[in-house]
């Protein structure tokens, strides 16, 4: 009940954050009216030709280089943006044919420069309103009878006032290109048919939820989507249980009094932890393998060499990844939790024992509350990595196809079908419409669970 | 007066009782941890390559051809190719990273600018999102820069994605009482100075997490090389390693061997600043 009541709390919020949507328009429209009648003529002149006003203050550096971004963002749309923002509607229109020596257009360049052509555009936009501003500002300055500001003062506030700016720059352009451009790329990916037998020279078009609609009902997808999303979401509880409490439980034994040479034992799990996740990996697969040292044991016994990870390995290859997973991840929750249990504070300990309580009390009442207000943020994100959890299965039994499945085994995950869809096989916009699905999934879970969580509904309990 | 006596002695057997099963279990865990480690040090020291030719877990003759291999026989495998490959890869893009991230950091935690909270929210919206799910459009723009089959695309992607994860400095820098910056201002010297002169020393812990973690990730990843490097000269160790079969799997252990010891031996010196690192990331958020 106290769940759905927290879920109810945050969407009551909601209805509030909209109204507020008027009045902080409102406000913003309020500036540029502002500009719009208060501004004087040159305010109008750099409106029309960025600079312009600056250059009338005779703030020569800033409005040349004003100027500098203008012309060179006419001559980027002239020569390839316009084009380049059209293609991204139409995504080409001419195919390409090597026997009648047609070259094509390539519909996923197109997409793909389309959506940069966009970014340009929104950044132009941005230092437009940013240039306009700036001539009003200083318009305001001179009509306050102060001098406009020496260009070598404005670079030494993009050191002090304004560093943000100038730290800021590098990396949102990195992640522009590199983290939102692809994301986007992928989402519009999902609406399109680019892929199987539709990749350049053939002509991608946009088809809407039609992929969605593939992978949810009937055809060859479906059914091997839902047998591994049960799967997946089974993985991720299992895994996120075990290496959490095992690595809780590992921390507790190491923090015991009696433990002499806490160092020494703790160097074991983290020689696990250091180790490279690939090799771990490929050493498992080994370890496993028909040739391998646990198969020659039983067959030393007098038994059969068991494919652990063969073909019909269903089973047993699920619960080795979930035990190698959990070699793997332990020591970090392990790391973790000790790092957290050397903040406890220790005369709540000192009380429940005068209190007469027994060691498991304290850990219910004390240690377990504790650990899991400070670290549910983690558990999210350990689920979520869980849930996305590549490595294991790829490694273990890697490019294997299972009958009853479309091009996945019966251990893979979302994000191995995903990869061998798209990666391996081509399926680009089915494997971009499962990857939206698995966004939807982990955002969800995770929004949830955020909500429901004491870090979320008591902030200040144990600070 | 017998009673109590029998009380204290049952305490005392429960207490060593308590303490022998702590210690079994200590060892049962330092087994499971160690053995596969051990299992792939003396696959290494295997006289015959094969894994077909070991006593269980154990190579039936010593020696250190394997190593020798690694090192000499460079026509098919070229190791100490890949080593350097994937050095200078992630100590490149362990430096960029390290500087973009700290800095993004810093500016969250010091500023409050417009777009900051939105900013905030998109980080954490691209969180959610699987991981390589964009690496074919990551592809495609490399494509585009002329940057396939080059190192230097690489450590492009890896410090441009890094300041993603900018949330663990972030609440580091959060903890640093705002009273430094405010007195070194009132002495006159600019964001710029009270970054580099104050804030920086006192965020040593925090450097050497984040040098750590954004040094590992190039060091162990695959996905990346395995797509954006063709050439067989250019490969990362993770990808070249992963071209092994059954047949050289002490080569295998070998390399493995080779890569896995610089990283242990960091962590085992760093391990302190871990601890400290995750805790602090863990509790603010």
């Amino acid at each position: 009940m106290k769940g759905i009541s927290a879920i109810k709390n945050f969407f009551k919020g909601l209805p509030q954050k909209i109204k507020g949507i008027p009045s902080r328009l409102s406000a913003r429209f309020a500036g540029a009216k502002e500009i719009l009648t208060q501004g004087n003529g040159k305010v109008t002149a750099s409106m029309l030709v960025m600079g312009l006003g600056q250059l009338m203050y005779r703030q020569w550096v800033k409005g040349f280089m004003f100027l500098f971004i203008q012309i060179a963002f006419i001559a980027y749309f002239i020569l390839t943006g316009a084009t380049d923002l059209f293609g991204f509607f139409t995504l080409g229109t001419r195919e390409g044919n090597a026997w009648y020596g047609i070259e094509g257009d390539n519909s996923v360049v197109m997409l793909i420069m389309g959506i940069l052509a966009i970014l340009i555009l929104i950044l132009y936009i941005a230092v437009y309103i940013s240039n306009v501003k700036d001539v009003y500002r200083t318009q305001c300055a001179v009509d306050c009878l102060k001098k406009p500001l020496a260009f070598k003062s404005e670079i030494s506030a993009l050191l002090d006032k304004s560093f943000y700016k100038t730290a800021l720059a590098l990396p949102v352009i990195g992640v522009c290109v590199f983290s939102i451009l692809p994301i986007v790329f992928m989402i519009l990916i999902a609406f399109t048919n680019y892929g199987d037998n539709i990749v350049p020279p053939a002509l991608v078009d946009w088809v809407g939820f039609a992929n969605f609609g593939k992978i949810l009902s009937l055809g060859q997808f479906a059914p091997t989507f839902f047998k591994i999303f049960g799967w997946n979401m089974l993985w991720a509880v299992l895994s996120t249980a075990i290496n959490y409490f095992a690595g809780l439980g590992l921390a507790l034994l190491l923090n015991k009094k009696c433990v002499k040479g806490k160092a020494i034992w703790r160097a074991f799990p983290i020689l696990a932890y250091a180790i490279p996740g690939f090799i771990t990996l490929l050493g498992f697969k080994f370890m496993f393998s028909y040739g391998g040292p646990i198969n020659y044991y039983i067959q030393q016994a007098g038994g059969e060499a068991v494919g652990f990870l063969g073909l019909d390995a269903k089973w047993s290859a699920r619960f080795i990844g979930l035990a190698v997973n959990a070699w793997i991840s332990i020591p970090s929750t392990m790391l973790l939790a000790t790092g957290i249990l050397s903040n406890v504070n220790t005369d709540l300990y000192e009380a429940a024992r005068v209190d007469g309580a027994s060691a498991w009390k304290q850990f219910i009442k004390i240690t377990l509350p504790y650990v899991l207000f400070a670290t549910t943020p983690v558990l999210i994100s350990q689920f979520i990595g869980n849930f996305n959890n590549f490595g294991i299965f790829y490694f273990l039994r890697g490019g294997l196809y299972v009958d009853g499945y479309f091009l996945a085994s019966d251990t893979d995950l979302l994000i191995n079908w995903l990869y061998n869809m798209s990666i391996d096989n081509n399926y680009y916009s089915i494997g971009a419409a499962i990857s939206l699905v698995i966004f939807i999934i982990t955002s969800v879970i995770s929004l949830t669970v955020y909500v429901l969580s004491p870090s979320y509904k008591q902030e200040e309990t144990f600070r | 007066m017998n009673k109590s006596k029998a009380k204290v002695a049952k305490a005392k057997t429960k207490k060593i009782l308590n303490v022998l099963i702590t210690y079994c279990i200590l060892i049962i865990v330092a087994f499971v941890f160690f053995f596969p480690c051990l299992w792939l040090i003396l696959a290494s020291f295997s006289k015959s390559g094969s894994i077909y030719s070991f006593d269980g877990f154990f190579p039936k003759e010593y020696g250190l051809d394997a190593f020798k291999a690694l090192f000499t026989d460079t026509v098919m495998y070229n190791y100490p190719k890949w080593f350097l490959n994937t050095l200078f890869i992630a100590v490149m893009s362990c430096v960029l990273g390290t500087l973009l991230t700290i800095l993004t950091a810093y500016c969250m935690s010091r500023f409050r600018f417009k777009s900051r909270k939105a900013m905030m929210k998109t980080t954490l919206l691209l969180g959610m999102f699987p991981s390589f799910m964009g690496t074919i459009a990551v592809y495609l723009i490399m494509t585009q820069f002329n940057l396939i089959n080059q190192q230097w695309g690489l450590i492009l992607i890896y410090s441009a994605q890094a300041p993603m994860g900018y949330m663990v400095q972030k609440g580091f820098f959060d903890t640093i009482p705002y009273s430094i910056d405010e007195a070194a201002r009132i002495d006159g010297a600019s964001n710029f100075t009270v970054f580099v002169k104050f804030i920086l020393p006192l965020s040593k812990p925090m450097l050497v997490y984040t040098a750590l973690t954004s040094f590992t990730w190039p060091w162990s990843d695959f996905i990346l090389p395995k797509m954006l490097l063709i050439d067989k000269d250019l490969y990362t160790v993770a990808v070249g390693l992963m071209s092994l079969g059954e047949t050289e799997f002490a080569r295998f252990a070998a390399g493995s061997i080779f890569i896995a010891i610089p990283i242990i031996v960091l962590y085992f010196c760093l391990v302190k600043y871990m601890i400290n690192g995750m805790a602090a990331g863990a509790v603010k958020e």
